[in-house]
């Protein structure tokens, strides 16, 4: 494969001013478990090169499956042909220099999840699913296992040949309550898929599922008969899941620099962020720092070189709530005049080219001790955990976001439970209230399995880092 | 080699009861943004999916390798999945059954110039959207795509099914000097359906209204969707009220709500996967032929979407409706794929502005995300083109807004439909591509929830 890509590139020299080749191998195996029965065992795999050029400014890719010569030499020839097609772009930036990435890295993990028996899994999922099923009330129980492997060979004209093995693993489990028109969720250690790390089988098992499967179905069941998260302003602390989210939707796609010159309009949208934000912008308060780290350890937005060939290091974003970094590529890096892309090209398999993604867009740790010592200093407000819904505007400015529950803060004690909590605000607004970021030891990395951006649609499995923090004045109970 | 022939050497390693589904994508979409193309990607791969049903559980695997290996791999992994299944008991999957053919569609599928893939009928295309939007003093950004879609699925014992289709599709969002924008798209069996210029001039025009933006407090409005917006709308209670695998299990919006009203007299709507708007399918991923089925008719529910699965589960002589995702069920369980809602009396969107005081002329939805699916309860902004509506028609552009209400409270509030329909699709593609859409009109609704601003 190594000698096909690089007589790939040495005949889309002559023809192209840049091209690049990617060989990509991806495996899943999904598992989950309904109400005590299996539901879904699946395996997927596929393989094939995805090859991309520029002509006269132009992007062409064309991508084929499996490994046969022939027809990776009739993908080059589609995506030469695609691109001179197209009408010519004379002034199209050149892309910002980088060294030719040379090498071969893989992803740690201490026990390959592809290797573990089906039925050892399923024996933990099965096990957490009966604990959801302790509680009377529970309609609906889910336990979820997911493994990801991933094998990718680059190459480009530039000379780059470098090749990278990346493992993923994780589940979550969750319980819905229905009692007439009500339906409530909970779920653990996330939603939507739960929790996944660039980890092995470990990293599933340290989840202690059926361990936390007795609370969740508990409080599924005490959401039907809480009280509704009342409309008003107040204090709003987040954590886990949902904070990685607010991070996600209105700090990581708002600095994705494709989006901020536009080229994101037609699907994803813009952003509020200028491209000659950086130094000036106010995106919150000074405790709001933020990094996108493409070397955070068990990070999904973990890798050696990006899906340019780029290496992947940590990227100031914000700092002490100024804008001082962007996610980039090659080209749009080229555009604002940076020396370098930031390393944030990244592609869903073979079949899609690469764009502007996130890494690991951290929110940094801060000094206010722990979770319960945050709450404690909170007088009045609302701690919202594990995310439902979400929603924010084509600009990244106006959100809007609903938790599965929410917990009244009174006196510094954490109070009653509430349902249906929501809440929204304007991104900058919403940062510049940031008044406190919990401690080091705090800090966690959560997963997000489907970002959807680009088209033909791309999903990215991406992680954020936060500790729990404090907004003053959000406005809460929309929903 | 074609999807069928695939599909009948896949089944042979699936034997006795397995069930092969080959879906082929030959595609090609061309991206541009500010007048200038941006991205190109053509993409020709296969899913070969392969599913064993044992002892009531469905081991189900994939590929996209085609050579003998790959296929007896790919089967070796279903089986074993199967085996590990069953041992965990309790299945409730009847099995696969054979239903070859299908109703005849209104419409071809497949439309021979489109499965051309020409690139350079796209650059022409957006060769036209650029020249006019530059006319217009505003920025071009969109897409142009076109595809060849070839499904087959094959049992044991029994004749591969095939099914080849195309579809095409294109938007323009015209952006102006102000920041206002404008949207307009169209989708179709054919490529040569799309006018590009066409496209780009209504999207120009509603960039370029004139008026200062005006702003809305939070609030019940009444609003003019346009057909785009209703598609969203229509999609997103497919998901919350139609899911058969919800329905069963009491999630659904719909529980214990068959034959009662739930939405205004005026509504109508059904999957109809022959509808001559509609992008035609004869059969679903577990082949079973699809055939038009009522889930709203004048407001009142009369059905949801099933899969084998889901069937099973609702039990009470309930029978798939041909609405599966995947082979034993998706995940999700079924999703009706070709809505189509009845069109009512009104000549146009200006006919259905008329009675309205103050409100709002909603061109599109963008990300919205279901916040509580028994309740329909939605919340959504809109976006490229939001006008205000005063005394009966638009006068300026309007601030976007989030919208945040139950799905079946605003077509309950739904008091005209406009005459004619559209093939509304947002052109999205993830994974393996499968073009869908909605058919509808545009629709006026006397009380829609606001809850903020957006943009």
């Amino acid at each position: 494969m190594r000698d096909l890509l690089t007589e790939l590139m040495d005949s889309a020299r002559a023809r192209a001013g840049y091209a690049d080749a990617r060989f990509v191998r991806s495996r899943v195996e999904r598992l989950s478990t309904r109400n005590g029965r299996l539901d879904q065992l699946d395996s997927r795999e596929s393989e094939g090169i995805g090859i991309r050029v520029r002509v006269r400014g132009a992007w062409g890719f064309a991508a084929v499956r499996g490994t046969d010569r022939a027809a990776a030499e009739a993908a080059l020839a589609r995506a030469l042909a695609i691109a001179e097609a197209q009408p010519a772009v004379p002034d199209a930036a050149p892309l910002a220099p980088e060294p030719p990435a040379r090498g071969e890295w893989s992803s740690g993990f201490e026990r390959d999840p592809f290797e573990v028996p089906l039925e050892e899994k399923l024996s933990v999922l099965l096990a957490a699913d009966a604990g959801l099923r302790t509680e009377p009330g529970v309609t609906l129980t889910r336990a979820r296992f997911a493994a990801f492997g991933t094998d990718t060979l680059f190459a480009n004209t530039e000379g780059a040949l470098c090749e990278q093995h990346v493992t993923e693993c994780g589940g979550g489990i969750g319980a819905t309550a229905v009692k007439g028109d009500e339906s409530q969720i909970r779920s653990f250690p996330a939603s939507h898929g739960g929790h996944v790390a660039q980890a092995g089988y470990e990293h599933f098992l340290g989840l202690e599922l059926p361990g936390h499967a007795p609370r969740v179905a508990a409080e599924a069941v005490a959401l039907l008969s809480a009280p509704a998260c009342p409309h008003g302003r107040t204090t709003l602390l987040l954590a886990g899941e949902q904070l990685g989210l607010q991070v996600h939707e209105s700090v990581g796609h708002a600095v994705e620099l494709d989006r901020v010159l536009g080229r994101e309009a037609s699907y994803a949208g813009t952003s509020f962020v200028a491209a000659g934000g950086i130094g000036s912008l106010r995106f919150g308060s000074e405790r709001v720092n933020v990094t996108a780290d493409a070397t955070s350890a068990t990070g999904l937005g973990s890798f050696r070189w990006d899906d340019e060939g780029v290496e992947g290091r940590p990227v100031p974003i914000i700092r002490e709530g100024v804008l001082t970094g962007f996610l980039s590529s090659r080209e749009t890096a080229s555009e604002i005049g940076l020396d370098r892309s930031g390393g944030c090209m990244r592609a869903d398999g073979f079949t899609r080219q690469p764009i502007v993604r996130m890494t690991n867009v951290n929110l940094e740790a801060g000094d206010a001790g722990s979770l319960d010592d945050l709450i404690a200093s909170t007088d009045d407000g609302l701690l919202i955990e594990t995310n439902r819904s979400w929603s924010i505007d084509n600009r990244r400015l106006h959100f809007q976001f609903e938790g599965e529950a929410a917990w009244e803060i009174r006196g510094g004690e954490r109070g009653r439970l509430l349902r249906n909590p929501s809440y929204a605000g304007v991104t900058p607004e919403f940062w510049g209230s940031c008044d406190a970021v919990c401690s080091p030891s705090e800090w966690r990395l959560i997963s997000l399995l489907d970002c959807g951006k680009g088209e033909p649609g791309q999903v990215m499995r991406v992680s954020h880092g936060s500790a729990p923090a404090r907004f003053r004045d959000v406005e809460v109970g929309l929903a | 080699m074609t999807a069928a022939e695939l599909a009948g050497r896949a089944v042979a390693r699936a034997a006795p009861n397995g069930l092969a589904l080959v879906t082929h994508e030959r595609s090609l979409m061309l991206r541009f943004a500010a007048g200038r193309p941006t991205q190109a990607t053509a993409i020709d791969d296969f899913t070969l999916d392969i599913a064993v049903p044992l002892e009531g559980h469905v081991g189900r695997a994939s590929t996209n390798g085609v050579d003998d290996a790959a296929i007896a791999d790919c089967a070796e992994r279903a089986r074993l999945a199967a085996e590990a299944a069953a041992v965990t008991g309790g299945g409730g999957f009847p099995g696969f059954a054979p239903h070859p053919g299908g109703p005849a569609s209104q419409r071809e599928p497949f439309e021979a110039a489109t499965a051309e893939l020409d690139p350079a009928a796209g650059a022409a295309a957006l060769e036209a959207a650029f020249s006019v939007a530059a006319h217009h003093g505003v920025e071009a950004h969109g897409i142009w795509t076109v595809a060849e879609q070839e499904q087959a699925w094959a049992l044991a014992g029994e004749e591969a099914q095939a099914e080849r289709r195309t579809d095409a599709f294109m938007k323009v969002i015209c952006i102006a000097p102000n920041g206002r924008s404008g949207y307009a798209s169209s989708s179709s069996v054919a490529a040569a359906d799309l006018d590009a210029s066409a496209l780009a001039e209504r999207a120009a025009l509603k960039a370029t209204a004139g008026g200062e933006p005006a702003e809305l407090p939070p609030g019940d409005y009444p609003v003019v969707f346009e057909a785009d917006a209703v598609g969203w709308l229509c999609d997103l209670l497919a998901g919350c009220a139609f899911n058969g695998l919800a329905h069963a299990e009491g999630r659904g919006a719909l529980d214990g709500k068959l034959g009662e009203t739930v939405a205004a007299p005026a509504i109508s709507l059904a999957d109809s996967p022959g509808h001559p708007l509609t992008l035609p399918r004869s059969f679903d991923a577990e082949g079973t032929p699809k055939a038009p089925i009522p889930l709203i008719q004048d407001g009142v529910a009369r059905g949801v979407a099933h899969d084998i699965r889901s069937a099973a589960l609702a039990g009470d002589g309930a029978r798939t409706t041909g609405h599966a995702l995947a082979p034993g069920g998706d995940a999700s369980g079924p999703h009706p794929t070709n809505l189509v809602l009845a069109g009512g009396g009104a000549a146009d969107e200006a006919e259905l502005c008329a009675p309205v005081e103050r409100g709002v002329y909603v061109t599109r939805l963008w990300y919205a995300n279901v916040v509580r699916p028994k309740e329909t309860l939605i919340t959504a902004v809109t976006r490229d083109g939001t006008f205000l509506i005063e005394d009966g028609r638009i006068t300026r552009p309007l601030r976007d807004l989030r919208v945040t209400d139950s799905v079946l409270r605003i077509l309950s509030g739904a008091s005209a439909l406009s005459g004619e329909q559209k093939l509304a699709s947002d052109g999205e593609f993830y994974g393996r591509r499968f073009a869908f859409g909605v058919v509808c009109p545009a629709i006026r609704a006397d009380a829609v929830r606001f809850t903020g601003a957006s943009g």
